[in-house]
């Protein structure tokens, strides 16, 4: 609020008191009394009125000028009426209220949601571990009879184990801090805890590996790294080709290691592949191969960028596709 | 102390009976032998009379929860303790770590996880060896040394030609399929693929046949193999 604004905004205030002023003037004059008397009864009331308006432009320009700073440095606008001291002038009174209460009413509304979706994520991971038994019993059921049925119904079976935990990560994404332990670990171990665990997946796909220099240190959660490894093979299979083969190799950098994952499969277009990383992107490949959901590789981008790792994606359409996550080498950098 | 044939007693700690029926027939079937029980408020006093060699243990239990068991039986006695849990986070680990626990695993486990770590827990505490070597229709496997013998001739073995012909022994006169044998060796971090998986299994065989043993690895087309 500068000196212009507030007298174009007091325009007619000052218009009528000029006016006032003359027709005071005139009247007084018009009684008999001399000149001077009617100019100064009209000097005085122009004086006692300018002084009144500068004196509240001055006081209403401190409120303001303060409201608008802090509004301007705010990171997050809806703490402002945290900031406001209260005013001593009407409008700034029915502002400051006005503020307060549709802050308590947003904030209310927040609340809310927030507890809403708290709880809808506490669902989800219940869930989540109640449907784990009877996936355990039913995994265990076919390991104790085994034959080619049930072996199908394996397969079938860790498709819906995969995608529970996709669920679970999915609904634990948000608040990847509170769940992690950061471990000294090396690639071997993560790569081949999940090659072991998807076995039969893989087996049944008929992959196969190329594993070489994974003997590099680093550091990271292992639970999430596991999931999010898992996922890129997933994909690898799913989008694998004849005689489908994945090469897992290790790779050192200053102050880093690289884990690439290459797999010959059926690749992603140039115009698909910065958009893989988007949430719900399926793409060419979605489209050809109906399983795509578009969440396994933004879960895995969102999950990276919490855990501060580099992941990124190379391909060729028909050649394969190259993921490459880097791993800090020593704890400082996690 | 305990291998392939002598057993190892196991209590198993689970109220989901469908679970804990089909996880006594597997062990069974691995030569353990199982105990479990439904009252789940004198848990630990059962597990006292029935002292077995280790103890499976769920944490979703009724009564008391398994982190509550688990101190309880460290109280009383040293047996190994594998917390077997769907709660996965690492608090959950820690925890289990902490109350003494001497492994855990998430549901839903690899079953092929699930024994090598119990097998590698009753190695530590007891120091238990397997047993060395196993025999069927005449042709001795001698698994620390790599060699199998028949008619008082031996040739060496590869590390998978062991671990395959030991799965096969395991399963005798029962088909184990490839999809099976190759599981086995994943699980051991040999992360083979079909072509070397035929290589292993036609070397065994002729490695068979130089120490005089014909017709032993017989193919079932399309099925696996069978000794």
């Amino acid at each position: 609020m500068n000196l212009k604004d507030y007298i174009k905004d007091k325009t007619i205030y000052i218009v009528i008191m000029v006016a006032v002023s003359i027709i005071l003037a005139v009247f007084v004059y018009a009684l008999g009394n001399g000149i001077y008397a009617a100019f100064y009864t009209s000097l005085i009331l122009i004086l006692s009125q300018t002084a009144a308006l500068i004196l509240e432009y001055f006081h209403k320009r401190e409120f303001y000028y303060k409201l608008l700073k802090n509004l301007d440095k705010l990171d997050k606008k809806y703490f402002l009426s945290e900031m406001i001291d209260k005013p001593s002038f009407l409008e700034g009174e029915i502002l400051y209220e006005t503020v307060k209460q549709t802050n308590k009413s947003m904030n209310d509304e927040i609340a809310t949601y927030t507890s809403a979706m708290k709880e809808y994520k506490e669902y989800v991971e219940t869930w989540v571990h109640e449907i784990k038994t009877p996936i355990s019993s039913s995994k265990l059921i076919i390991e104790n009879d085994k034959n080619s049925t049930t072996m199908n119904l394996y397969g079938e079976l860790i498709k819906i184990e995969n995608y529970v935990d996709q669920a679970l990560f999915y609904a634990r994404s948000n608040n990847v801090e509170k769940d992690y332990l950061i471990k000294k670990t090396t690639l071997k171990e993560l790569v081949n805890s999940v090659l072991k665990k998807n076995a039969r997946t893989f087996i049944e796909s008929k992959i196969s590996f190329e594993i070489s220099a994974l003997d590099k240190v680093i550091y990271t959660d292992v639970k999430w790294t596991d999931f999010i490894i898992g996922q890129i093979l997933m994909n690898s299979v799913k989008y694998r080709s004849q005689e489908p083969k994945i090469r897992i190799m290790g790779l050192n950098n200053e102050n880093s290691a690289t884990l690439l994952i290459s797999d010959n499969g059926i690749g992603i277009s140039k115009k698909d592949l910065k958009r893989v990383f988007e949430k719900g992107f399926t793409g060419e490949n979605g489209r050809k191969i109906a399983k795509s959901t578009g969440i396994g590789l933004y879960l895995c981008k969102k999950l990276c960028d919490k855990m501060n790792l580099g992941i990124s994606v190379a391909s060729n359409e028909n050649c394969g596709t190259t993921i490459s996550i880097v791993f800090p080498k020593s704890n400082m950098f996690v | 102390m305990f291998g392939d044939d002598i057993l190892a007693s196991i209590f198993i700690i689970e109220d989901d009976v469908k679970i804990r029926n089909e996880l006594t027939k597997l062990l069974e079937k691995y030569g353990y032998e199982c105990e479990s029980s439904d009252d789940f408020q004198n848990i630990v006093e059962i597990i006292m009379n029935d002292n077995p060699n280790l103890v499976l243990l769920d944490i979703n239990l009724p009564v008391f929860d398994g982190y509550y068991l688990c101190r309880e039986i460290r109280r009383k006695s040293q047996v190994p303790i594998i917390i077997v849990t769907s709660r996965d986070s690492e608090v959950d680990e820690l925890m289990s770590m902490s109350l003494g626990a001497d492994d855990f695993i998430t549901k839903p486990y690899n079953t092929q996880i699930l024994l090598a770590r119990i097998s590698s827990v009753l190695k530590r505490v007891y120091n238990a060896q397997p047993k060395d070597t196993i025999n069927h229709k005449n042709v001795e496997l001698n698994i620390s040394k790599s060699t199998v013998t028949s008619n008082g001739k031996s040739i060496e073995l590869s590390k998978n030609e062991v671990q395959i012909l030991h799965l096969l022994v395991q399963n005798k006169e029962h088909i184990v399929s490839r999809d099976e044998i190759m599981n086995d060796l994943w699980q051991s971090e040999e992360f083979v693929d079909d072509n070397t998986l035929t290589v292993n299994i036609n070397r065994l065989r002729k490695k068979l046949e130089e120490i005089g043993v014909k017709n032993y690895l017989i193919t079932k087309r399309g099925q696996g193999y069978m000794v």
